[in-house]
């Protein structure tokens, strides 16, 4: 172990970028999970297809080829757009770190699409008519009546979906993201301990996923607290 | 943004010569996998500490580490060690193919142990009653009873899992193997063109989950032959 002492801020900053790429995509997870559950529910046809199509199309590939895509894709379409304004320009490209995180925010919200969907079903329809009977409006029934039974219901697949971003970022380490399996490669070029140096990489990602399966289970526990005494 | 037809006419065969591996490493971890899942299981459910925690240490280790991660300790880490490179194992464990087709397995085998668990917690006791008053011993209830309706309970979300494991295999192309992702990535290098590839190339993954999917749709159709659809219930 002592091949990695040199090497231990190195990791603390690979696992920041980590941790930096699980939040911005846990907040485009949700955002598109939300509005591919919205499209899924609504009753626009239009709106119902693209929905569709996106949750087929980002179920079905796998997670590299989206990351790849979006890079090197992101780069084309860019330099091209950059050099109608400035023809000196040789090169643009969208940072591995944001091509990343939009990739895997799109991949996993597509699965969280299907989530939020049954999870929003799954509201009984006794509490929504208790709402109107109350004379709620259609704004308010959704603030307290539905996101509050809704929740409950995605926790445990949104807790799973959590766990596949923080296991995605190491992807990034593909197109060149300075994250925590990118700096165990560059550690392994001077030390020449790669079982080490990957070791301390799994580590790190076993401490973010059981942090997850903790929080998840505290907020199970939390958000079906008023339940305790029925069960 | 114009799309060069050409090129796509023209990598999709070449992408194809790389199904063959594709399959072969789906197919392959998924077999062992399933082996593994169902040994993990019965050390599970054994009741036995000395089991039941070496199987939940290597489910835990192996769901919450990246796949990626687990293929490069193998591929690139494992070497590092004398005794390793001196064993038996290492004609597999030197290959690429070898160590893509030992990560996927145990990774696959983690997850797969754990939908399986779900299936067998899942059959009604009274069932298992029922086999107990017929005079049935712990071996005979669990193979006449607890493995069918378990595996009918767990295979939807073992469709899920394999599908998983398709898109996984692509990640062999990490560790210099030519599979269909390895070919598109070395067309992309060459010809910069990753719109025309990767897009086609998602399109070939894409065609090949849908038809998994219904093959598994099938075969859960055929396993609920015999329980009542929901609704006449």
């Amino acid at each position: 172990m002592e091949a990695v002492t040199g090497w231990w801020d190195d990791y603390f900053w690979g696992s920041v970028i980590v941790l930096q790429v699980f939040v911005c995509s846990l907040i485009l997870m949700v955002l598109f999970g939300l509005i591919g559950a919205a499209a899924k529910l609504s009753n626009n046809r239009f709106a119902q297809k693209l929905a569709a199509g996106y949750t087929v199309a980002f179920r079905g590939t796998p997670e590299i080829l989206v990351i790849l895509l979006l890079y090197f894709g992101s780069a084309i379409t860019l330099t091209a757009i950059a050099q109608v304004f400035d023809p000196e320009v040789k090169f643009v490209d969208l940072s591995p770190f944001w091509s990343g995180t939009l990739a895997i925010g799109l991949i996993v919200g597509s699965y969280a699409t299907e989530t939020f969907r049954g999870a929003f079903l799954g509201v009984k329809p006794g509490s929504i008519e208790a709402a109107r009977a109350l004379g709620m409006s259609n704004f308010q029934t959704f603030v307290y009546v539905r996101i509050p039974e809704m929740w409950r219901l995605a926790l445990p697949s949104f807790g799973n979906h959590m766990l596949s971003l923080i296991k995605d970022t190491a992807l990034i380490s593909i197109i060149g993201l300075n994250e925590t399996l990118f700096v165990a490669k560059q550690a392994i070029g001077t030390t020449g301990k790669p079982f080490t140096m990957y070791i301390v990489v799994g580590c790190v990602y076993l401490g973010f996923s059981t942090v997850i399966t903790l929080t998840v289970m505290w907020l199970e526990k939390y958000g079906n607290k008023h339940m305790e005494s029925a069960r | 943004m114009i799309f060069d037809f050409e090129l796509i006419a023209d990598s999709i065969p070449k992408m194809l010569m790389g199904i063959g591996l594709t399959f072969q490493l789906l197919f392959l971890s998924a077999i062992l996998g399933l082996i593994l899942a169902v040994l993990l299981l019965l050390m599970r459910i054994s009741g036995k500490w000395y089991l039941s925690w070496p199987a939940q240490v290597h489910i835990y280790i192996f769901r919450g580490t990246p796949i990626l991660v687990q293929i490069f300790i193998i591929y690139y880490g494992l070497p590092q060690f004398e005794f390793i490179r001196d064993s038996i194992f290492w004609p597999i464990l030197r290959e690429p193919f070898g160590c893509a087709i030992l990560a996927l397995t145990l990774n696959t085998g983690a997850y797969v142990s754990e939908i399986l668990r779900g299936g067998v917690l899942g059959v009604d006791r009274g069932v298992l009653e029922a086999g107990a008053a017929l005079g049935l011993s712990v071996r005979q209830k669990f193979i006449y009873l607890t493995v069918p309706i378990a595996a009918r309970l767990s295979l939807p979300a073992y469709s899920n899992d394999f599908i998983s494991l398709m898109k996984a295999t692509s990640l062999a192309s990490t560790i210099t193997l030519v599979d269909m992702t390895g070919i598109a990535r070395t067309i992309v290098s060459q010809t910069f063109a990753p719109y025309e590839i990767f897009i086609s190339l998602a399109i070939i993954y894409m065609i090949l989950t849908w038809v998994f999917q219904k093959t598994f749709g099938r075969i859960e159709k055929y396993l609920s032959r015999y329980v009542k659809p929901e609704g006449l219930a």
